[in-house]
């Protein structure tokens, strides 16, 4: 067919004087218009005339048009990708900003060997000093904060559930730390597996759900983003598979998919050391190819929502599960403590309800492992060729005064943390939030609440103030002390436990967390019945826990949860329908929760604050 | 090294067609609006017919999984001849996450290629019939299970890339540790990753171009190659193993009253310690026939009368159906080579 023509051109070619390699050019396009490509056949017609380079058939406009799209995307998307650089300019990766404040996703491998300062290279060759915020040294992630600008480029979040096999996408980033003038390497390839498992290897690095390309993923690139054909970001590329061909390319490399590293980017800005999940129990792939339970921990959330030995598991995190990878998979895109939807089956029937992830690890562990991985990773190399000193001077070099304070002011070294700074940041910005919504400061220190259980014409009123709370439910009445003895109750599954809810919110709005016990910020985690994420603070107080979940919006409580031990389910007082009273944002109704069993709602009357001043007499 | 000179001009261009070809299926997207769909389902449609095999191995560096093709409707499977295969059953997982088991029709050494064959379970495979020969600068997509990273039903993975060269492997003997000799498509993309082994390649029309074929490293340059079997040599194999040629069915034979015995023939193989031990002969023994027919100590028996000798057990049996007075061949693997020898009492 075609081939004849095409050697023809060849031939011409090589009269025409053009060398072996454009001859073997022309050959391959040839056959590529000839073989594969039917519609490009038309253009590739073989003239009678001798040929000559400049009568190269002109590309189809739709080509071109094409073309254009994917150096506008590459381009768009090049400009959020940052290089990551120790303080020396020494070692490497790669990261990706998704913040026009500067927060910037990266692999915790990356972060790790630098200790808690780095230097970020940007798209337009400029350098900024960055400061770690939180790691999550179990899923390989770490968030950076760069100093200086409000207006860094932010890569736009893609969906990573909807990416499939056979999609093009590329990976941008700083492969063997060769980008000396800053601009990103990209690298095009097809989407080769999705929700792939990989096993944790010799470490805790467990990378669950990821993306798995065949564009050239290289050490230096970890840590840089994967984006689909329209670039927007997907994933953030981390691990290869390597085996025996040392470390480069093999034409497979995963990237950490988006989705988890968005539901871990609210914990990873506390500046904590994030962890991931478990069950509470284990999973079989049975022969019959249901996924049951296999052990289950009778401590744990799962266990007080009904799941038993043998149960079978069919959704998790509105996922299906058909094998224990699966189960793997979706577990592993959670941070812990979060409360996500499970669907099994036991001998009465389908079952759905919500269950809370247990941590994977102790605190202590945590600190373990992440003091073993910094001794252990020293920076990559750059490559050790000839243009080493070369290199050296290319590199941008660390501008030591004023940059040095910048980052200073920005770490807080604490004992449990990666960088407290952050904690204290964010636990601010609710604080600033909830401030627009009404100074409770100046309220007395005693608080009076009326109001009646909704539905029963029941009364209801509180006392709250220093000395004790007290509550009267109908005819009876309870008293509770401000801050100490509460676990008994809510083992109990007490309605005393509303009060213990309008306490915490009583104090978090009067005096602040940080006056109520010790308060840290957690992260963002979604909430039973509510859109979207929520901020969430706990303090410990004496005896027991409080979590409060407050709107990333408003800064107004939406939830308190007031914890006495791991086997028992904690308070949980629901904030509804707040209105402004006296220019204070204030509940209308409360609801009380134990276990996701609805205790009551109270419809609040009239909440009588008084005025510091005043004194605490009610 | 001439060779990988023109490689790595090969290369260079090939990136450039490459740029080029992806600029045309771009544009086809433009055209239709969907190709990015296209190229979903047809790796979809492809990664359907590719199966995960898993047999003996595990240990040394030697895997226990690879990749097999649906050859047709009835369940045939092609896939690379490899250790993996030394076991009774070959457990094929299915796209859709089946596990079956499955038997060993034959194999051609020749093209390091066998066949496998599982109970009809309604699987359907590429039409060898439609099967598309490949050209250089050719884009194909491959799919295999390479690293074994998916399990059960978890798609395998899909890679593209451009078909760099069609040339021969002979060109690389004596640098390269591989017993096939023939002709392959040299690929632009790490395909032949272990596990990769009778992955499929396959056009954008989703017709199968070539056979994934065994990891190969050049020994003096550490450099791995990406290669697969073109379909004409496939398809030759498939005939001869699927016209019983290469057949392993033993039980049909009978044996004869004076067979030949290993221990006659003067050779000692490698002592039986395995429920399939390979024969390989340990020693021969000076003036033997054996000897006179140009057999050496360190043969691996790969077939005898072509028919498949897997193991010492399997040797002896075949070789009981062969009358003393006859004659036979057998073909033996020494070091990289294939050896055909005419073994004459």
């Amino acid at each position: 067919m075609e081939t004849t023509k095409a050697q023809t051109m060849i031939v011409r070619f090589a009269r025409n004087g053009f060398g072996g390699r454009v001859a073997a050019t022309s050959l391959m396009l040839a056959s590529v218009l000839s073989g594969s490509v039917d519609f490009a056949k038309a253009a590739c017609i073989v003239q009678d005339e001798p040929v000559k380079a400049e009568v190269a058939p002109s590309p189809n406009e739709a080509v071109l048009n094409a073309q254009n799209q994917r150096i506008e995307a590459m381009e768009r998307a090049s400009r959020a990708t940052v290089a990551v650089y120790g303080t020396d300019g020494q070692g490497g990766g790669s990261g990706v900003c998704v913040s026009a404040d500067g927060y910037v996703l990266t692999n915790f491998h990356v972060s790790s060997p630098f200790g808690h300062r780095m230097r970020c290279g940007l798209n337009n060759g400029t350098m900024v000093d960055a400061v770690v915020a939180g790691i999550d040294p179990t899923g390989d992630l770490a968030v950076l904060k760069m100093v200086g600008r409000t207006d860094f480029p932010v890569a736009s979040i893609g969906d990573s559930d909807t990416v499939r096999i056979g999609q093009w996408c590329f990976a941008a980033g700083n492969p063997f730390v060769l980008a000396t003038n800053l601009q990103p390497t990209v690298s095009y390839g097809l989407v080769s597996g999705v929700r792939r498992y990989q096993y944790p290897s010799g470490t805790i690095l467990e990378y669950s759900d990821c993306i798995q390309t065949d564009a050239a993923i290289n050490p230096g690139n970890s840590g840089g983003p994967l984006f689909n054909i329209r670039g927007e970001l997907i994933g953030i590329n981390g691990r290869c598979s390597f085996e025996k061909r040392g470390r480069v390319n093999v034409g497979v490399g995963y990237a950490i998919s988006i989705k988890q590293a968005m539901n871990f980017l609210g914990q990873l800005k506390s500046g904590r050391v994030v962890d991931h999940a478990t069950l509470g129990f284990t999973v079989t792939t049975e022969t019959s190819g249901r996924v049951a339970v296999s052990n289950i921990l009778e401590s744990s959330d799962a266990y007080r929502r009904g799941i038993r030995y043998g149960d079978e598991i069919l959704r998790l995190g509105d996922r299906d599960v058909a094998t224990t990878n699966q189960l793997k998979n979706i577990l592993g895109i959670f941070p812990d403590q979060w409360r996500i939807p499970i669907r099994f089956r036991n001998e009465s029937g389908v079952v759905e309800t919500f269950i809370r992830l247990q941590s994977l690890h102790l605190p202590s562990e945590l600190e373990e492992i992440i003091k073993g991985e910094s001794a252990q990773q020293k920076p990559p190399r750059k490559p050790q060729e000839k243009d080493k000193d070369k290199e050296k001077q290319d590199t941008p070099k660390e501008v030591k005064p004023a940059a040095k304070d910048a980052v200073d002011e920005l770490y807080v070294e604490k004992r449990g943390y990666s960088n407290f700074y952050f904690n204290r940041l964010e636990l601010e910005r609710i604080l600033a939030l909830q401030a627009t919504q009404g100074r409770w400061q100046d309220t007395s220190k005693a608080w009076k609440l009326n109001g009646e259980i909704q539905g029963e014409n029941t009364n209801v009123e509180m006392l709250l103030s220093d000395e004790n709370l007290i509550f009267r439910l109908g005819d009876k009445t309870e008293t509770l002390h401000p801050s100490q003895g509460w676990p008994k109750w809510i083992k109990q599954r007490s309605s005393i436990g509303a009060l213990m809810g309008m306490r915490i919110w009583q104090q978090w709005n009067r005096i602040g967390p940080r006056l109520m016990g010790e308060a840290v910020y957690l992260g963002r985690n979604p909430v039973v019945g509510r859109e979207g994420l929520l901020d969430v603070t706990r303090i410990t107080v004496s005896d027991f826990d409080a979590m409060v979940y407050t709107s990333p919006e408003t800064g107004l409580i939406q939830v308190v949860e007031v914890f006495s031990d791991k086997q028992t389910d904690p308070v949980e007082l629901f904030f509804d329908k707040y209105e402004t009273v006296d220019g204070r944002a204030t509940p209308r109704t409360v609801r009380l929760v134990y276990g996701l069993e609805a205790q009551f709602a109270i419809a609040i009357g009239t909440i009588q604050v008084g005025e510091a001043t005043a004194g605490s007499g009610l | 090294m001439q060779y990988f000179n023109t490689t790595s001009v090969i290369h260079s261009t090939a990136i450039v067609v490459w740029l080029f070809i992806s600029n045309f299926c771009l544009a086809l997207a433009d055209r239709d609006a969907n190709v990015v769909i296209n190229n979903e389902a047809l790796i979809a449609t492809s990664q359907e017919k590719v199966v995960k095999l898993y047999g003996a191995g595990g240990a040394r560096g030697l895997e226990s999984y690879q990749s097999g093709i649906l050859i047709n409707n009835s369940g045939h499977i092609l896939t690379s001849w490899s250790t993996v295969l030394d076991v009774a059953k070959v457990r094929v997982v299915t796209f859709d996450g089946r596990r079956l088991d499955a038997t060993m029709v034959g194999m051609d050494p020749q093209n390091e290629l066998a066949i496998l064959k599982v109970d009809d379970a309604g699987l359907v495979g590429f039409d060898l019939n439609k099967a598309a020969q490949g050209s250089t600068g050719q884009r194909v997509f491959a799919i295999s299970n390479l690293f074994g990273i998916a399990t059960g039903n978890e798609s395998c993975s899909a890679q593209k890339g451009v078909i760099m060269a069609s040339t021969s492997l002979t060109t690389r003997r004596g640098k390269t540790k591989s017993l096939y000799q023939g002709r392959v498509y040299v690929l632009d993309v790490m395909t032949n990753n272990p596990g990769a082994a009778g992955g499929a390649l396959v056009d954008l029309q989703g017709r199968l171009v070539g056979v994934l074929g065994k990891e190969i490293r050049d020994e003096q340059a550490g450099i791995w190659i990406n290669y697969a079997l073109p379909m004409d040599v496939v398809k030759s194999s498939v005939d001869r193993i699927l016209s019983g040629n290469t057949s392993s069915q033993i039980s049909e034979l009978k044996p004869v009253a004076q067979p030949h015995r290993i221990v006659d023939l003067g050779i000692t193989l490698i002592p039986d310690v395995l429920s399939k031990t390979p024969p390989f002969i340990d020693q021969v023994r000076e003036g033997s026939t054996a000897q006179r027919a140009g057999m050496q100590t360190n043969d691996l028996i790969l077939l005898l009368n072509d028919q498949r000798a897997d193991s010492r057990k399997s040797l002896e049996k075949m070789l009981a159906t062969i009358n003393r007075a006859d004659s036979f061949y057998v073909l033996v693997q020494r070091g990289q080579e294939l050896i055909r020898i005419h073994v004459r009492p």
